[in-house]
């Protein structure tokens, strides 16, 4: 054909992969998707895209997609084929005699931050309302969960105050532990494009990223602190705007508890927090401390945005108390221009907490504790519910190395490589007696599974996403679903199996019923979002089309006010030693996205065919490390082998990698450290050793043995990814 | 720059990005018209409903004034201005239409197409077809010494190719790549009827600093970058 | 619809729900986020982080520990988490002032 084929239909849903939400055309020729165009009017990305959701959609399409209902017996066996009806049934009679053998609370649920609101808001109904407990978790468990409590400790909602392009009225601008550059491009691309017209930029990263320095654009401070100082170098920032008298003052009396703020600028005015104290424990120049915090503070718009580089540690949520407290004593809320913006990472991660896929919380962060609150979900749902807090994702797998937690339904979600310390979730997830996924494709988890329920990937839906920005955006359905039902049929099907009725002609009325229950999303229709396009919550009386920046006039705490929580740098008990004397610290890259069960399956992994460990030089050189040879990476928890390059981007004592390719297994390094708060496991800071020669103590699987002993072998015969073309593990 | 962004629709390409600003009123073929001041004359035209044709303008990048075709006549000024570059002011009157305007889009026109795959003209449906319908050309005089169409196609990308033949050098990608993504992985390499689009220091797309974000793919208006999933049985140049 | 949970069990055996050096290690963090408050409100804090947060399981694991000797637990926790017994019979809601 001499010229493109024209696509004879077009239909606007939103990008499947991360928090920004890019609004896409999905075109089709015949019936079938032949391409994603960027929509210009959506108001996350004006028009722009990134090579995930422009380009990686083919995934959908994969040989590898599993096309019917699956069910065994045991997890050794192999699987067969079932109708939707007996596979609801298997898992129903499962679940419920694994309740009347081990008690109520012996079953939970996981829900995924890649499935629509709508979904979400019916696994933890199933959990809740069906399963009779609170045992429902999501993945923002281990990535942002720090950032709902931080930030509501403080300012009252765990959520961004600013759209996306407030960051144009920014005139400083501060990245902490995130990369835009690469985790969210279109929004990287729009920061970039501010600090060119001459905002200034303020970098805390223990890596020379993309977003430190790229063409045109640099850093003009970058703190390159020491893994797990974050609240060491935070409190040493507000330090100087305390002692200085940077803070703004007015804004601090008018908005904030005074006496709080007094507290807190008596803790982190005292000596241990000063710049000549914390520069050697974090590894940075005092002066570069001092500027940034003047800097950060003159604004006259200073605005913050952070990711998992804060939150995924074990002071995780003292570290965004940190950003809240800042913000606030500098008066950078309430407008354009400033702001605390956590980074979501997934499409729907936002809209899995805000309609309370939590243990401890019901949609709209109101505690299952909360009388009032339970009672309005008991009339709509008709039937009692748990008035005590659940468990939470980590604890799932320790109760079930107890013996207390037998059964789960997961939904989009691998946790067995996406969660840290992996040796521990194999033995959890083994110990389990029905384990339910729902999923496109066979993935890690899914070898320790009993039924598989085969989902539907959002071409194939109808639905909403929540976004980074709180915005509400529209998921339309493409194409019909490959295996028959949209996985919100699927969690109704499992529902009715198990005992209760329910039935929704379509997600719209799902949606309605969110609405009714959360206050936040009470305006919120199908029909206002075809009207308007996307609106962002909250989405009431008062902001009918939703609203762009919190806080304008009052903090949703108590008394309208803000808060300063007090943070005291505690170390982590990470710790290097002789034997693990360097810190790994983990991220991702551009073309791969998460544990990489969709881009693995598209042509992206020409780019990043697997997982790289960046390290430094001069540590390398001490090793006898050469660029591209492989390397064992261990920890105390469990050791893989992983490709080596030498990176100036990394300093000495520091080594990076990712963790988007099932075969590298990093989470089997990661440790069983996690934030106080929220059990946010610490995957930020783990000690480590590299070699070329593999380590004694481990198993062929990689896990430590004597952390393991007696513990099962996962079972690795079967591959779940038909199209990665095979590591070969080299002895050296 | 804030109207730049949020004011976007995909329902109509105005040109050059909506500004922000005081109200200025002028008239385009005798319509009277109001827009912020700092908008180009492209954009009042495109708002009082006069499509002026384009081919190196876009409102989600700056002008720049390459491809010569948005040429209009301006009352008091001399010469042809082109409308994405001049800016409005108060009581202009602009005419877009014109014999003399239609005769040298027409010479442009012709003068592209005789550097583009003769095959790939009819059923096209690019922004450059659109404005080869627009202005009413099928074909062009010229019996060229020297062309383009021989330059290899650059398919080293998996997702989309560039076609040089194609390619009219108006340097829609090259900006988009900087304005929008930011990652300034494209030039125009060379000078006059030499220059060329290059990725990097002129490496095939997929070796050099490009991010394969697609913003020059969604940009090109002849289609030389283009998406391969619309080519079902593989690229054949026209 | 309620009998679907009134026909259930509440619970199995008597060993602890999670490992209690997890318990212990997950307790004492809490306690040193909570070491720089005066101390009322430090034992405060703990009691409502562990009462809203924790599942009832954890709590009654980490009692039975702090009864048995509480070796190892850091001596904030032990105030906060005994305040949990003298408002035990008070059930309901111990989360932060609601907006």
């Amino acid at each position: 054909m001499a010229n493109p084929i024209k696509p004879d239909r077009s239909v606007v849903t939103t990008c499947a992969y991360c928090g920004v939400g890019c609004n896409f055309k999905a075109e089709t020729h015949q019936g079938r998707i032949v391409r994603m165009t960027p929509w210009k009017d959506g108001k996350a990305n004006h028009g722009h895209s990134c090579i995930k959701g422009r380009f990686a959609f083919d995934y959908y399409n994969h040989a590898d997609r599993i096309r019917k209902p699956m069910i065994r017996d045991s997890i050794s066996e192999v699987w067969h084929e079932v109708t939707w009806e007996q596979a609801f049934d298997f898992a129903a009679q499962r679940f419920r005699r694994i309740q009347s053998r081990y008690g109520r609370q012996a079953i939970g649920g996981v829900s995924s931050s890649r499935c629509t609101n709508e979904e979400i808001f019916l696994t933890q109904k199933l959990v809740r309302a069906v399963f009779g407990n609170n045992n429902i978790d999501n993945c923002a468990r281990i990535c942002h969960s720090p950032t709902q409590f931080g930030l509501s400790a403080t300012v009252g909602w765990g959520a961004a105050s600013q759209h996306f392009d407030s960051i144009l009225q920014a005139d400083v601008i501060m990245v902490v532990g995130a990369n835009p550059t690469e985790g969210h491009p279109v929004f990287g691309s729009l920061l970039k494009r501010r600090v060119r017209q001459g905002a200034k930029l303020i970098v805390l990263d223990p890596r020379q990223t993309e977003t430190v320095r790229s063409p045109h654009v640099r850093a003009d401070v970058h703190l390159a602190l020491r893994p797990g100082t974050n609240v060491a170098v935070l409190d040493s920032i507000a330090h100087v705007v305390v002692r200085e008298k940077l803070y703004n003052e007015a804004f601090v009396r008018e908005r904030c508890e005074w006496e709080e703020f007094e507290h807190w600028a008596e803790l982190v005015g005292s000596d241990r927090y000063a710049p000549e104290a914390i520069g050697p424990v974090a590894g940075l120049d005092p002066a570069d401390i001092r500027r940034a915090a003047r800097l950060y503070a003159s604004g006259p718009n200073s605005a913050i945005y952070y990711g998992l580089g804060v939150t995924e540690h074990s002071q995780g949520s003292t570290g965004v108390m940190c950003l809240g407290n800042l913000s606030l004593a500098c008066g950078m809320l309430g407008r354009e221009g400033v702001g605390v913006n956590p980074l979501r990472g997934q499409g729907n991660v936002q809209g899995g907490s805000c309609l309370g896929s939590w243990p401890h919380v019901f949609s709209g962060y109101r505690f299952v504790t909360d009388d009032e609150v339970r009672g309005s979900f008991e009339a709509e749902w008709g039937v009692a519910l748990d008035a005590e807090p659940g468990l939470r994702l980590p604890n799932m797998f320790d109760a079930a190395l107890t013996g207390h937690f037998r059964g789960m339904f997961i939904m989009g979600e691998d946790p067995v490589q996406s969660d840290p310390n992996q040796g521990h979730t194999i033995a959890a997830m083994s110990e389990m007696e029905c384990v339910v996924v729902q999923d496109l494709f066979l993935n890690e988890t899914a070898r320790y599974a009993h039924v598989f329920l085969p989902g539907s990937s959002s071409l194939e839906k109808d639905g909403t996403f929540t976004g980074a920005e709180r915005r509400v955006n529209r998921v339309r359905k493409v194409v019909e679903p490959l295996a028959g039902l949209q996985d919100w049929e699927i969690v109704v099907g499992l529902m009715n199996a198990m005992g209760y009725k329910c039935h929704y002609d379509h997600a719209g009325q799902i949606l309605d019923e969110i609405a009714r229950l959360s206050p936040a999303y009470r305006g919120l229709s199908f029909e206002l979002l075809d009207r308007v396009g996307s609106a962002q919550w909250p989405c009431d009386e008062h902001a009918p089309e939703g609203t762009e920046v919190l806080h304008r006039e009052r903090f949703p705490r108590a008394n309208g006010r803000g808060t300063f929580m007090l943070t005291e740098y505690v170390p982590t008990r990470e710790r290097v030693t002789d034997q693990h004397p360097l810190l790994l610290t983990t991220g991702r890259i551009l073309s791969q996205y998460n544990v990489g069960t969709q881009t693995r399956r598209t042509a992206n992994s020409r780019w990043h065919s697997e997982d790289i460990l960046e390290i430094s030089a001069e540590d390398a050189a001490a090793r006898g490390i050469k660029d591209g040879d492989m390397a064992w990476l261990s920890s105390r928890f469990g050791a893989t082998q992983l490709r080596a390059r030498i990176s100036q981007r990394v300093n000495p004592g520091t080594v990076y990698t990712t963790f988007h390719h099932a075969e590298t297994r990093v989470n089997v390094v990661t440790s069983d450290l996690s934030d106080w708060a929220t059990n946010c496991p610490e995957y930020k800071v783990t000690a480590v050793e590299v070699a070329l020669v593999k380590p004694a103590g481990f198993d062929e699987y990689g896990r430590s043995l004597d952390r393991h002993a007696g513990l099962a072998a996962p079972d690795l015969s079967t591959a779940t990814t038909a199209s990665h073309p095979g590591r070969q593990e080299v002895h050296a | 720059m804030w109207s730049e962004l949020r004011d976007l629709t995909d329902a109509i390409d105005v040109g050059t990005p909506p500004r922000s600003g005081e109200s200025i009123s002028l008239s385009v073929d005798g319509q009277t018209v109001r827009v912020p001041r700092g908008s180009s004359v492209m954009l009042a035209a495109a708002k009082a409903g006069r499509n002026i044709p384009k081919l190196c303008a876009t409102d989600t990048l700056e002008p720049f004034g390459s491809c010569r075709l948005c040429l209009v006549e301006i009352e008091g000024a001399r010469g042809y201005p082109a409308s994405c570059t001049t800016l409005v002011a108060e009581g202009m009157s602009v005419r877009t239409e014109s014999e003399a305007l239609t005769r040298i889009r027409k010479g442009v026109l012709e003068l592209y197409l005789s550097d583009f795959p003769a095959g790939d003209v009819a059923d096209g449906w690019s922004e450059f077809h659109q404005a080869l319908q627009q202005v009413g050309i099928t074909s062009h005089p010229y019996a060229p010494l020297t062309s383009h169409q021989a330059v290899a196609v650059d398919e080293s990308n998996p997702y989309f190719l560039f076609d040089p033949a194609k390619c009219i050098v108006c340097s829609r990608c090259v900006r988009a790549c900087e304005e929008i993504q930011g990652t300034f992985a494209l030039t125009i390499d060379g000078r006059g009827f030499g220059s060329k689009v290059a990725a990097g220091q002129d490496q095939p797309f997929f070796e050099s600093d490009c991010v394969s974000c697609g913003a020059c793919v969604q940009t090109c208006p002849t289609q030389a970058l283009v998406e391969k999933s619309l080519f079902p049985e593989g690229y054949h140049r026209g | 619809m309620n009998m679907l949970r009134d026909a259930l069990p509440a619970g199995p055996g008597e060993d602890p729900v999670l490992a209690i050096d997890r318990l212990l290690s997950m307790a004492n963090q809490i306690g040193d986020f909570f070491a720089p408050y005066p101390s009322q409100r430090r034992a405060e804090g703990i009691r409502n982080h562990l009462r809203t947060y924790w599942d009832p399981r954890m709590r009654e694991a980490l009692l039975a520990y702090i009864d048995a000797g509480a070796g190892g637990l850091s001596p904030h926790v032990v105030e906060g988490a005994r305040l949990l017994r003298s408002s035990e019979p008070r059930k309901g809601y111990y989360g932060p002032p609601k907006a």
